[in-house]
């Protein structure tokens, strides 16, 4: 199969559910000398963000988002991480991840999370709904250097503005770097709210960090 | 073999009872029809006169029950079937010749015009649990002789539905009986449509809607006979005694069907209601009414024919509370008890006014009642024992995981698209009228219809143009 052929049948069985078929898919793409990176910016992220439309329109049940899911991670996980150039200039740096209070999508979190691990992050993943002051004791007790908040929804972004005033609060913020993550982040947006990154794609941002950090 | 919930009423014995006093009644007390030439019908037949009233021998009922259709396939108007009538249908269409409209947001209905029929036809065509259209409005601004008939053209037109009509006169009937066959030439041979034709109570037809079951049986379209009985006022106020005499009245029009041809498709049909003890009014979803109405399902049952009801509508006077759950709880009623035609989506006051944002209520409300009715499977599949095994021994009991959800919750569950079951995050603190009414005005603007091709309109529209040359008008199109 060529590999336009093969990109859209992986789309269309993550957007499917089908985890099976996406694993063989995802393969073959690879095989085929398709880069990682456009696996994810090409494939997998669009069709989960299709998903998630078919959900809001009412086509979608939770039932079918959590198969999409299941599949867009397998795929991330068993064929994609193991191929992305495990990269060292990490090592050592604590990175917490997490979806801010009251939004429980992942995606976006779950894809960072994958790069920053492949680049050798120890990424601690908190989930999703994340309470300002879950995402401070951590960052405390771990001694992070990157915190890295996700929101899909305009609705919660401004959780994040509240997770940077816990930081502050608890005389944190100096020493970590803050990753505004999520669609509808713009460089305003972070720049409002005082972050240090803007995590709308989460390569650039993953390049952004290691700048900061001087590692690049 | 799917197991349903199933609403009856009366024993057999008990119906075999209700049938032999209705019998007796028709025998002894007789049936009044205000046309003579009708009650020469049954007379030349072998029934006989007492003073004006027809005494109807019950070998005659017997030989019309034999001879009437137990089941009726009805179509859409393109001629695809849609059901069997007989089989417990559950046919939900709008309540039929409303006077009024009542707008979003008003508290005073208004008299509708033919535009609005058009809009009331094109929301039903769009509501998937409204099963048929009817000549729901009566267009007060077309002229009073022919307004009957001017009802159906709206709905030939822009619809492909079923359609449950009737006709206010003699005369308007073979015209819509006209327009019926210049859009289907077969529209007598696979119907797709039923009018209803009622007697008055007590045991009495008049000349328009004796004539109109007359005309109905020699074309051989189903014919619904709404017997009305008003308890308390034109019928007895105990619930036995009015649905004995709702029983011998539909006998009588099942009859006569049959004494003009043989076979003629009735159904048997009803719109009880309890005359209110203060004000007088006809509730026709007092739970008195219903219960008329339920016993008369399972003695159409008894004889294998198959049955109307006016249900799944309100008495209220607005969108409110009490619309909401007369609506449901008589719906709900009518379909656990079979029957196959249900009249009164979108209605209230009393069977005289229409709410376009009621019928989009409603629609909700008879999915959930189909679904109620429709029971549930038990394969081996569904029984889902290895499923239940598999996931609590190996998946961490998380059923939404497993495939199984996925490959069955489309069909076993029903999803409300009006109704609220948001999380309060998602909520927008709107109540359903207003969605419902956001859904009208949507449907209005985008919903689609399936208009009659163009030679067939033309067709239908020189119909058209006669009828209204009889009321000496120009014919106004929508």
């Amino acid at each position: 199969m060529l590999v336009e052929g093969l990109k859209k049948v992986l789309y269309e069985a993550v957007i499917e559910g089908d985890p099976e078929k996406a694993l063989r898919y995802a393969e073959e793409l690879l095989t085929a000398g398709v880069d990682v990176r456009q696996v994810i910016s090409e494939v997998l992220a669009p069709a989960m963000r299709v998903v998630g439309e078919m959900y809001e329109r009412g086509e979608y049940f939770i039932a079918d988002l959590i198969a999409s899911a299941e599949a867009f991670k397998q795929v991330l996980d068993n064929v994609l991480k193991p191929r992305l150039s495990s990269g060292a200039v990490g090592r050592g740096v604590v990175a917490v991840f997490g979806t801010v209070r009251g939004d429980i999508h992942e995606l976006g979190k779950n894809i960072a999370k994958a790069l920053f691990e492949a680049e050798g992050f120890e990424v601690i993943d908190l989930g999703v709904d994340v309470p300002p002051e879950r995402f401070a004791e951590v960052v405390e007790s771990r001694k992070a250097r990157v915190v890295g908040l996700s929101a899909l929804m305009t609705t919660t972004m401004i959780e994040q503005a509240k997770v940077i005033e816990e930081l502050e609060r608890r005389g944190l913020r100096e020493g970590v770097i803050v990753v505004a993550g999520g669609a509808p982040v713009t460089e305003d947006w972070v720049r409002k709210i005082g972050a240090d990154v803007c995590g709308d794609d989460a390569f650039k941002a993953l390049k952004k960090v290691k700048e900061l950090l001087g590692v690049v | 073999m799917m197991p349903k919930p199933t609403l009856t009423t009366i024993s057999r014995d008990e119906a075999l009872e209700i049938h032999s006093r209705a019998l007796d009644l028709l025998s002894r007390v007789g049936v009044r029809f205000e046309d003579i030439g009708v009650a020469k019908i049954l007379l030349d037949a072998g029934a006989t006169r007492a003073d004006d009233r027809v005494l109807v021998p019950e070998e005659m009922v017997n030989e019309a029950l034999k001879n009437a259709p137990k089941k009726i396939d009805f179509y859409d108007r393109d001629g695809k079937k849609v059901a069997t009538l007989g089989d417990g249908a559950l046919i939900f269409n709008p309540g039929s010749a409303a006077i009024k409209i009542l707008d979003y947001g008003a508290t005073e209905p208004r008299t509708p015009t033919l535009e609005d029929l058009k809009n009331l036809v094109v929301v039903v065509e769009n509501l998937e649990f409204i099963d048929a259209q009817s000549t729901a409005l009566v267009p007060d601004d077309t002229p009073i002789e022919i307004r009957d008939a001017v009802r159906l053209y709206p709905i030939l037109r822009y619809s492909r539905k079923p359609v449950i009509t009737g006709a206010f006169t003699v005369e308007n009937l073979p015209v819509m009986l006209e327009m019926l066959k210049v859009v289907r030439e077969d529209a007598w041979r696979r119907p797709f449509t039923i009018f209803d034709a009622c007697p008055s109570p007590p045991l009495s037809w008049s000349k328009v809607t004796s004539r109109n079951v007359i005309d109905l049986a020699k074309a051989g379209i189903p014919s619904e006979i709404v017997s009305m009985p008003g308890l308390g006022a034109t019928a007895p106020v105990t619930i036995v005694g009015a649905a004995i005499l709702h029983h011998a009245e539909v006998l009588s029009g099942i009859v006569l069907a049959q004494m003009v041809s043989k076979g003629a498709p009735v159904i048997y049909g009803g719109s009880p209601a309890l005359m209110h003890l203060r004000y007088g009014t006809p509730l026709i979803v007092a739970p008195e009414s219903l219960l008329v109405s339920l016993i008369y399902r399972d003695l159409a049952r008894f004889l294998e024919l198959p049955s109307h009801t006016y249900m799944g509508l309100s008495d209220s006077k607005l969108v409110d509370y009490q619309a909401g759950a007369e609506e449901a709880y008589s719906a709900l009623a009518a379909a656990l008890a079979g029957f196959d035609v249900v009249s009164g989506p979108g209605m209230l006051e009393f069977e005289s006014v229409q709410s376009l944002e009621k019928l989009v209520l409603d629609n909700e409300v008879c999915g959930l009642v189909k679904r109620v009715s429709r029971g549930f499977g038990i394969s081996a599949e569904e029984i889902a024992i290895e499923v239940i095994e598999e996931t609590l021994l190996r998946k961490g009991g998380n059923f939404l995981l497993h495939p199984h959800t996925r490959r069955y919750l489309r069909r076993e569950v029903h999803v409300p698209r009006v109704w609220d079951a948001t999380p309060r995050s998602r909520w927008g603190m709107r109540s359903v009228y207003d969605e419902a009414h956001t859904t009208v005005t949507k449907l209005l603007k985008e919903g689609s219809y399936h208009e009659l091709s163009p030679d067939v309109l033309a067709e239908l529209n020189k119909v058209y143009e006669r009828l209204w040359k009889r009321a000496a008008s120009e014919p106004k199109y929508v």
